[in-house]
């Protein structure tokens, strides 16, 4: 059956007018997308009391993870400062709940406009104008046999009853593009570029785009409590002997 | 990043205590992902070119995926644990990482040269 449908003859004209257009479109679109984001990137502003807060959360979850390789005094000296009833850092430390609404800050709101505008605004145009230039080709087919079910997905744009579903029209091979040339950004421009929007649509649609504002008080809590628990056994109880080579590390508990 | 240089602690269940660099696994993460995700490109356009189709273009990615863990082993040599923590986990997220752009460039070098 597939081999019966690769008789269908394109014009190939389209490849060099459609095809390798499409995906050179989305390919330099998407790196003047990062280039366009540096510029307009604002430095984040960062509250001392932001920062000395976050610390003080490093250092205990270092201390609840790595505690095992301090003496069983210091490590309850470490933990006294952070959770001791009466002057221990989260216990003393109270933070107001941060303001809840982002709409009110005014940086977070142009964080987001800007966003919007490197992400979605060329995700938008770039897929309007490129439906709009080079609809209705057939451009290419997928080299797989593929069941009906894609038919709407492959083939946007070209509704044609009767062709086999691995054929692939315009607008479809430009979302093909969108998501598959993701790991070449991250290739050409290297980690965390600002090409990659399909992270930024995942994020949008989890509604995490807007980085909330953490609750230094409820942060506190949880990592009192965390630290509250942890029992500490210490790792290097018999080192001396094992570095002597007297025992293997053998566990002693 | 607050936690870049933090040490990470794995016990292992011999009681055996390992501590490696965050920092340094991923850094070494990346670098794999940049040899895979251009393995991935390479196989696909391979691919395109022989023409392969169907299953025959799946068999040739799980080749390639696995011809570029074994090569990033051989690389690493024996003491491939002071570079990776596990090496199955190399291979299968080398196998599901690539997938996509091997088969966009499969597709696309496919449709360069035997579609039209």
């Amino acid at each position: 059956m597939f081999s019966k449908m690769a008789e269908l003859l394109l014009d190939s004209n389209i490849r060099f007018w459609v095809f390798l257009p499409i995906i050179m479109i989305t390919f330099l679109v998407g790196i003047l997308r990062h280039y366009f984001s540096l510029i307009i990137a604002s430095q984040k502003k960062v509250e001392l009391l932001q920062v000395q807060d976050s610390q003080a959360l490093v250092r205990s979850r270092l201390l609840r993870e790595n505690g095992k390789f301090l003496p069983r005094q210091a490590f309850l000296m470490r933990r006294h400062f952070f959770n001791s009833e009466d002057m221990g850092y989260f216990k003393t430390q109270k933070r107001a709940a941060p303001t809840t609404n982002p709409m009110t800050d005014p940086n977070a709101m142009t964080d987001m406009l800007k966003g919007n505008v490197t992400n979605v605004l060329p995700m938008i145009i770039i897929g309007g104008w490129i439906n709009w230039a080079f609809s209705g080709f057939v451009t290419t087919k997928v080299p797989f046999p593929l069941t009906l079910r894609f038919k709407p997905m492959l083939q946007r744009g070209v509704e044609l009853v009767s062709l086999d579903a691995s054929w692939v029209s315009s607008a479809s091979w430009y979302f093909l593009n969108v998501f598959g040339l993701r790991s070449i950004y991250s290739l050409v421009l290297g980690e965390n570029n600002a090409a990659d929007q399909t992270k930024a649509m995942a994020d949008q649609m989890s509604g995490a785009a807007m980085a909330m504002p953490q609750d230094p008080k409820a942060a506190f809590k949880a990592e009192w409590e965390s630290l509250e628990i942890v029992q500490h056994q210490w790792a290097l109880r018999n080192v001396e002997a094992e570095l002597l080579g007297i025992t293997s590390h053998s566990k002693t508990d | 990043m607050a936690s870049k240089n933090k040490a990470r602690v794995v016990e292992k269940n011999n009681g055996e205590v390992l501590a490696f660099s965050e920092g340094a696994i991923r850094n070494n993460a990346m670098v794999v992902e940049y040899c895979r995700t251009s393995m991935a490109a390479l196989g696909g356009a391979a691919a395109g070119i022989l023409g392969l189709t169907s299953l025959y273009g799946f068999v040739f990615y799980i080749f390639c995926a696995v011809a570029i863990w074994l090569l990033l082993l051989l690389k690493a040599g024996p003491h491939w644990q002071k570079y990776f923590t596990s090496r199955s986990s190399l291979l299968s997220s080398g196998l599901s990482g690539g997938l996509i752009t091997y088969v966009l460039f499969w597709t696309f070098i496919y449709g360069m040269v035997h579609v039209y």
